[in-house]
């Protein structure tokens, strides 16, 4: 038996680039999640990024990021105008790197394997998984990033607040996390889809509801030990202002347990959005990895291993990265 | 000790009337007249109803749901409302105004013992087998196996109850190996069956669905049992106990109570992650229990079965966390003599 105590293997060579990986590999892929979230209209489109049209420059993909694309010119849509461009015409079009829009079908590709001109493959209705895949990770990112940054930021200063202040704020505050912690979230996320229609607005409120406590509770816990520390009556000694101690001395202190917190609940997010939209009363279901691996699933019966495999992959390994992240953040506050 | 109690369970009826009175409001928040949807509902099923008197009857609805005042006609605000539905609720009664409230009960008693059995057995499988497989880890503490296991377990986490189920369900019932029933409690024309083979139908419909709920429960008690026993043999008691050559049988043992303690807290902290497996798992395999029944009733917009669902899981996660303080007490002294 070898005790609590961890005992660290000197690292080979092999150990130094296998560790180089391992280090990386979550960063990356959550890095990924989030820029292929945040810019999937100008990734994977079947709109161009920029066109000229009748010696008039327009952004279609830019429109889509922010809004929805303008139709296409001549009463064709952008892609078959874009096919049908001469070759030293005055108009031309620049296509996003993946030119494929989730939602175009294909007749001609139901069910295609896996190929060079779609690495993913294509769907029941000759959709390509890939671009789909892009835009189900900018449906995840759409709701997960805003609860988690929302909640931090409110977890974190009602938690501080309660912890610097004790007394009634303290009380208060601790009832309503127990209040909060007994609400069955994905029952009233549940609700929430259902009852407010395909917003995002009450699913986000909702995530936020549950998520605001975990930041509460980790802040609140370590701000009361924190608080008893010499600097922190040194710098009350020097006249710091309440506000200043809070953002300058106390929470950059806490800034990993909050990353920990931040990384469970963004896979919390991801997996509470994936299963509603796999019950099918998510908002914006239409491209999200839940759809796309009970279609795929409910698929698999013929011989379609591509539809379920891609979107189950893309959850494991973002949720899985969170955990890693969230795991490795921890044991290097506690050493 | 008496006192102690009272305040705990004064604070849990608290508790539940925030719970459900915040459930109450965002309900009401919700951009949906009830009897719009009915009116809509009985035109559908060509009720006749006359454009010209279609208001009106809306407005008979309305008085009829409670939603406004039956003299005035003016819309009653949200704290009357809950006031109302409280009343109810206190006398057990959670069905909508002018509804049935035994046919309500009919459905949750319906529905309850397949969830209750189902929670249960996951439950029991999470407890009992993480507690062992936390102390068999927690005394390998660093070594191989346990980097093994503990990695296999992180893994375990990162799957959703959802996916791991699609994966089953796909390995084992539909599309590789036919060996289990992807739908259902019993098979059909079960009844005629002698009694054994019945119970054996049961637990092979149940297999799969009791394996979804339970590894995410299991997995986490896996990781507290195993942090508590790597943290006690690392303390004197343990030393000293190894060189006096105490067999592994026996340190066993004693290190299982230390394990045991993390479990007891965290009893209450379980529930809510069996009603969301439940919920998925229900749903996937087509059995009719509360997770099924809480599904429909979103569906349907139904508030009342949503309000006697919210009341139910949080009366059990409440009382769940009760007892498991008073388990925490049982167990740990220092917490008793702390006070």
């Amino acid at each position: 038996m070898s005790g609590a105590a961890r005992q660290q293997r000197p690292a080979g060579d092999g150990d130094a680039r296998r560790g180089l990986v391992r280090r990386w590999l979550p960063w990356t892929c959550l890095g990924l999640l989030l820029f292929v979230g945040l810019f999937a209209p100008l990734i994977a489109n079947d709109v161009p990024l920029i066109a000229k049209v009748d010696g008039q420059f327009s952004f279609p993909a830019f429109a889509d990021l922010v809004g929805e694309a303008p139709p296409g010119p001549d009463d064709l849509s952008w892609k078959r105008w874009w096919s049908r461009l001469p070759r030293d015409g005055e108009d031309w079009a620049w296509m996003p790197p993946r030119p494929y829009g989730p939602m175009e079908t294909e007749a001609s590709r139901f069910y295609e394997r896996p190929s060079f001109l779609h690495p993913l493959g294509n769907d029941d209705t000759g959709r390509d998984v890939l671009a789909r895949l892009i835009h189900g990770a900018r449906t995840a990112v759409m709701l997960g990033l805003p609860s988690v940054l929302l909640a931090g930021v409110i977890g974190t200063l009602l938690g501080a607040w309660a912890a610097l202040s004790r007394g009634l704020v303290d009380v208060i505050v601790q009832r309503l996390i127990e209040l909060f912690l007994c609400f069955p979230t994905l029952l009233f996320l549940l609700f929430a889809s259902a009852f407010f229609g395909t917003s995002t607005g009450a699913l986000i409120t909702v995530m936020v509801l549950r998520f605001w406590i975990s930041f509460a509770r980790i802040v609140r816990g370590e701000m009361l030990s924190l608080r008893e520390r010499d600097y922190v009556l040194v710098a009350q000694g020097l006249g710091v202002s309440t506000w200043r101690l809070l953002t300058r001395h106390l929470v950059p202190q806490l800034v990993s347990s909050i990353g920990v917190t931040a990384a469970f609940c963004m896979a919390a997010a991801i997996v509470a959005e994936s299963t509603l939209s796999f019950l099918g009363v998510g908002p914006m279901a239409e491209s999200s990895w839940g759809t796309m691996l009970r279609q795929g699933s409910e698929q698999a019966v013929f011989g379609a291993w591509h539809l379920w495999f891609f979107p189950a992959f893309a959850i494991v390994a973002v949720v899985l990265s969170c955990h890693v992240l969230a795991d490795r953040l921890r044991s290097a506050a506690t050493v | 000790m008496g006192r102690w109690f009272l305040v705990r369970l004064l604070w849990l009826l608290v508790t539940l009337v925030g719970v459900t009175f915040v459930t109450f409001a965002v309900l009401d928040r919700a951009p949906i007249d009830r009897a719009e949807l009915e009116a809509e509902k009985a035109r559908s099923v060509d009720a006749y109803v006359d454009s010209q008197h279609r208001d009106e009857s809306i407005q008979r609805l309305r008085v009829k749901l409670g939603m406004v005042d039956p003299v005035t006609g003016e819309a009653l605000p949200v704290g009357e409302r809950y006031w109302a539905w409280l009343r109810n609720a206190v006398m057990l009664r959670f069905a909508g105004p002018g509804e049935d409230h035994d046919a309500l009960w009919r459905r949750l008693g319906a529905a309850l013992p397949v969830t209750m059995l189902l929670g249960g057995l996951s439950l029991l499988i999470a407890v009992l087998g993480g507690t062992l497989l936390g102390v068999w880890l927690g005394r390998r503490a660093g070594q191989r196996s346990e980097r093994f296991w503990s990695s296999v377990m992180l893994v375990a986490i990162g799957v959703p109850e959802f996916l791991f189920a699609t994966l089953l369900l796909l390995a084992f019932s539909v599309v590789w190996l036919q060996w289990f029933p992807a739908s259902g409690l019993r098979s059909s024309g079960a009844e005629q069956w002698m009694f054994v083979w019945q119970v054996g139908d049961f637990i092979w419909h149940l297999t799969l669905p009791v394996l979804v709920v339970s590894i995410g429960p299991l997995v986490m008690v896996t990781r507290f049992v195993r942090d508590a026993v790597a943290r006690a043999c690392a303390a004197p008691f343990v030393i000293s106990m190894q060189a006096l050559g105490v067999e592994d049988r026996v340190m066993d043992r004693r290190l299982f109570r230390h394990g045991s303690v993390p479990v007891a807290t965290l009893a209450g902290g379980l529930l809510p992650m069996l009603v969301s497996g439940s919920i998925v798992v229900e749903n996937l395999f087509a059995l009719d229990g509360l997770g099924h029944l809480a599904f429909r009733a979103v569906l349907d917009q139904d508030q009342a079965v949503v309000m006697a669902l919210v009341v139910l899981t949080s009366l059990v996660t409440l009382v769940s966390l009760l007892v498991s303080d008073l388990l925490h007490r049982a167990v740990d002294a220092r917490v008793r003599l702390s006070e």
